[in-house]
């Protein structure tokens, strides 16, 4: 049976250091100019004059519904069979459609190959050999939950069943399989 | 001489068919011969994690945490997976230099290693004919490698050895010493109270606290009470932030003393059995009212009433975190002092989310009345020179206090200016860099000029490398193998730092270094071992099943239960496993025969220390002194970690400078308003010091009478062309005044500013 990858993003143990950033760019060799994954601490205005940071992770959501794959000429973006979003770089003919289709400003230009690229939950790399993406493993406060939804008995199942999430800009309909577990501090009183 | 250990070292080597340290064949563990995972110890801070390297065809090609150690998993920092960018980035140093231009004008001729350690070898040896072996330094950053210089220096007859510590948690490590006669630890992962002043875990990295800390902080039935004069990341994963007025912790915690005595809201039972000096406490705190502190921290005193009955309820699983160094003030040995204090009437010693003493393998041993845990044999024989240090430290006069093998760097530009107590003519220094990471570098730089000889060991051609006569490259971390640490805490542990790669550029630890230098100056004699692998196998008395584990696993435990001395269910699971120590159970069914035989004069946990206060008039028991940090300056400049870089050390590293080149200081909206500085603009700061350019970052995370940055930047090395010129080193607004009884220097500092 095909797999249905996704992860959790648990914004109260997530502390924005970056491991999960630098452990992305040293797996998938990335050129220094660009980045599949961010975490933006984001100072939020909390009601009554408090404060508060918000713990965005900034990447591909690998949408269900794949506006980058719906405006792809060439069948260049594509959804893989365990539903991960993936870019085939042969097929790309850099019109940079996919770029602007994406609501999540997932993509980049690679500068080496001039086509898009993205966030492939290590597919190629780290999956392949039967470990989890490389964000995953070094997280210091294992703050990120991988695995597979159509196993009933995975960990990203129980932790979704306990846990209260919601997807990054719902209202599109794009039903991103990245969860967001929100962040329930908050608007501290200075 | 190696007779006995060769034999051993030649049993394992036959037994199992690997090189130490290369791990040629891993069994099981091994992928296949050219994928392999590698268990070591990270350095790319002091936390020493556990770390594991994936190395394919030769090459490292991704690094996380050693799953070996159960605290850690697979988890590592950002600092710690950018270890590979440290290892292949062509800035490094790959060969050693001798200077041949003027000191610090960084012109240099490439000598090989041979030739750079004959040179030091005759240098080193006409200073010590010349002025005498005191008038060399040696300093480095704790760890293996200050352990070996340490040993190196008194061989060669110095006793002027310093280590980072004035520089960094000397205060909490003096408080210890002075209270509890050794360190004790925290346990974040079963408190449900915390009281957190500074403890920055979430930039200031450490893996298994960081880790258990998160949990705490996103555990809604746990609560975390945060006080800094700045929105940190902590503070904003705290359930009440109070941005406390910089330099006034002590003040807070005298009051909440007051307030639990006031009450008798404190664990009398432990007070009166287990410490000594609370009647003294008792009246001394007398006037320190929760109204008194209102003043100083700018916190009401009603916050304080009400956290100290929380806090009191939660107790004894409640802790009151003195950090590790927090920005620090002179009152700093007094506030470390009170903070654990309040872990005492709280009655949170030896108990489960409260504080303990590390379970070493000595201690379990004797406690078990058995030897089943390996322990060390020493393998850096430290014999002190009878010889007065330059700074007394240990000895005599205002750093009494300050433990001999660690001294007060600040000391050192004055005693070298002045030659008093004598002439200082030399510096050997080792993973440390002073004109970054302490006070008043200008006036260091200044004094150095006038050294004779300084050897530097260093990744990078660093602010300090560029002013040696002789800079060596070192091996980074992932290029060495080491010895074994004992990294016991809840439970007895020991880890190994095993080399992943072979050195790149045939680079040399520091520990390889200093043993060729002893040997070429004939002070080796007390060295049982000549190599890695002789040292390993002298450490671990010929235990090749101990070593094998080390060299697999990076990490050895061994299934020894947690013990809280003072847990009557962890006492008794213990009793079970070892029915010998059943001859050590007091009355309430734990082991409460150790607080009447700690390391402290009294033997119990010294509330008042008469030792302290025979010298130091009114420093025996936490008073409110000395909490000023503003010196008549509008604006106090506070300084701190954040997450992706370490002090002096990484600024330059490819993947970190990426991410932070710079370090705009945080300044409070009204404070820009009232300049007329925008977001980005430079200013100046300004001092009776220095005066220095910065640029602001606008936020309303910090008091408006608080400035912020974040440490290690401003570099003055154009060797490190990425880092170079990047920022602000406030190191240089920061005077060379040490804190009273600790020695620490003290990182708090008023400025003025103004446009530029």
């Amino acid at each position: 049976m095909a797999k249905k990858y996704a992860m959790i993003h648990d914004s109260n143990l997530c502390i924005g250091c970056q491991a999960c950033n630098v452990a992305c760019r040293s797996e998938n060799q990335l050129p220094e100019s660009v980045y599949r994954l961010q975490v933006w601490i984001k100072p939020e205005e909390y009601p009554n004059g408090t404060l508060g940071y918000e713990y965005h992770r900034q990447s591909c959501v690998h949408c269900e519904n794949t506006p980058c794959v719906n405006v792809c000429p060439t069948h260049a973006s594509f959804k893989n069979e365990d539903g991960i979003v993936l870019v085939d770089v042969d097929l790309c003919v850099g019109c940079l459609y996919c770029v602007a289709a994406c609501p999540y400003q997932a993509r980049y230009v690679d500068p080496v190959t001039k086509a898009p690229n993205k966030c492939t939950f290590c597919y190629e790399s780290r999956l392949s050999r039967g470990e989890e993406p490389a964000c995953v493993t070094v997280c210091p406060t294992e703050a990120l939950v991988f695995g597979d939804l159509n196993d009933p008995q995975s960990k990203i199942n129980t932790v979704l069943s306990e846990r209260v999430t919601y997807q990054q800009k719902e209202r599109l309909g794009t039903n991103p399989k990245m969860f967001i577990v929100p962040n329930h501090k908050g608007g501290i009183k200075s | 001489m190696f007779a006995q250990n060769r034999r051993d070292f030649l049993k394992i080597a036959t037994a199992t068919p690997f090189i130490p340290g290369s791990l040629g064949a891993m069994g099981e563990l091994t992928l296949c011969c050219e994928d392999k995972s590698i268990r070591s110890m990270c350095e790319m801070c002091s936390s020493r994690c556990p770390m594991e390297a994936r190395v394919v065809n030769g090459k490292v090609v991704a690094l996380q945490g050693n799953a070996y150690d159960k605290a850690m998993g697979t988890s590592l920092c950002a600092r710690g997976v950018a270890g590979i960018s440290q290892l292949y980035d062509e800035q490094r140093l790959t060969q050693p230099l001798i200077r041949v231009g003027k000191r610090g004008e960084n012109k240099w001729r490439v000598v090989s290693l041979e030739e750079a350690l004959e040179y030091i070898a005759t240098k080193l040896n006409h200073l010590k004919k010349t002025y005498g072996a005191r008038s060399v330094i040696f300093s480095s950053k704790t760890g293996e490698s200050y352990d070996m210089l340490r040993s190196f220096a008194y061989a060669f007859g110095s006793p002027n050895v310093f280590s980072h510590w004035s520089s960094c948690p000397i205060a909490i490590e003096s408080a210890f010493e002075h209270t509890f006669g050794e360190t004790m630890h925290r346990d974040f992962e079963n408190a449900n109270y915390i009281l957190n002043f500074g403890h920055n875990l979430f930039e200031g990295l450490d893996i298994p606290l960081t880790k258990a800390m998160a949990r705490f902080a996103s555990n809604p039935s746990k609560k975390l009470i945060v006080f800094d004069p700045r929105f940190s990341l902590m503070a904003s994963k705290a359930n009440e932030w109070y941005p406390i007025k910089a330099g006034s912790d002590l003040a807070f915690v005298l009051a909440l003393l007051h307030v639990w005595i006031r009450d008798g809201k404190y664990d009398k039972n432990f007070v009166q059995h287990y410490s000594v000096g609370f009647d003294k406490l008792e009246k001394a705190l007398k006037e320190s009212t929760p109204q008194w502190q209102e003043r100083l921290t700018g916190i009401e005193a009603s916050v304080v009433e009400r956290i100290a009955d929380e806090v009191y309820q939660a107790a004894p699983r409640c802790i009151i975190d003195w950090g590790h160094k927090a920005t620090t003030s002179p009152a700093e040995y007094q506030r470390s002092r009170a903070i654990l204090i309040a872990n005492i009437l709280m009655g949170n010693v030896e108990k489960r989310g409260g504080i303990y003493f590390p379970k070493s393998a000595k201690r379990i041993n004797a406690i078990s009345f058995d030897e089943m845990i390996p322990t060390l044999n020493e393998a850096y024989p430290r014999m002190f020179p009878n010889e007065e240090r330059l700074d007394g430290a240990g000895q005599h006069g205002s750093y009494v206090f300050v433990p001999k093998e660690h001294g007060v760097l600040q000391a050192i530009p004055e005693a070298i200016l002045s030659q008093k107590p004598y002439a200082i003519k030399g510096w050997f220094l080792t993973r440390h860099n002073p004109l970054i990471t302490l006070a008043h570098p200008q006036k260091m730089k200044e004094a150095i000029q006038n050294l004779e000889f300084i050897v530097v060991n260093d990744i990078y051609l660093s602010d300090t490398a560029m002013m040696a006569d002789v800079v060596l490259p070192e091996a980074t971390y992932l290029e060495r193998d080491e010895g074994i640490r004992d990294q016991s805490d809840k439970v007895p542990c020991y880890t190994m730092r095993n080399c992943v790669i072979p050195s790149l550029y045939g680079t040399k630890s520091a520990l390889e270094i200093l043993r060729s230098l002893a040997q070429k100056l004939g002070v080796d004699k007390n060295y049982k071992w000549d190599t890695m692998a002789k040292l390993r196998v002298h450490q671990a008395k010929g235990d090749d099943a101990f070593l094998e584990v080390l060299l697999r696993r990076g990490v050895a435990t061994f299934g020894i239960p947690e013990l809280f001395l003072r847990e009557s269910k962890d006492v008794e699971r213990f009793v079970e496993h070892y029915p010998k120590s059943k001859a050590l159970l007091c009355k309430e069914g734990c082991f409460s025969h150790f607080f009447h035989t700690l390391q402290t004069p009294s033997g119990k946990v010294e509330i008042f220390c008469e030792m302290v206060e025979k010298i130091f008039e009114g420093y025996g028991l936490p008073c409110a002194v000395d909490m000023d940090v503003t010196q008549g300056y509008p604006y106090v400049l506070t300084s701190g970690k954040s997450a992706i870089h370490t002090n002096g050390h990484t600024h330059n590293i490819p993947y970190l400078h990426q991410l932070m080149s710079d370090n705009p200081i945080w300044m409070h909206p009204q404070t820009a308003k009232a300049h007329g500085l925008k977001m980005g603009d430079a200013f100046y700061v300004e001092n009776g010091i220095a005066k220095e350019k910065a640029t602001v970052f606008i936020t309303e995370g910090i008091r408006p009478d608080t400035l912020f940055a974040y440490m290690g930047f401003g570099r003055d090395a154009p060797s490190l062309k990425r880092a170079h010129g990047k920022g602000l080193n406030p190191s240089k607004l920061l005077s060379l005044r040490s804190a009273p009884v600790c020695g620490s220097m003290i990182t708090n500092v008023g400025v003025k500013i103004t446009k530029v």
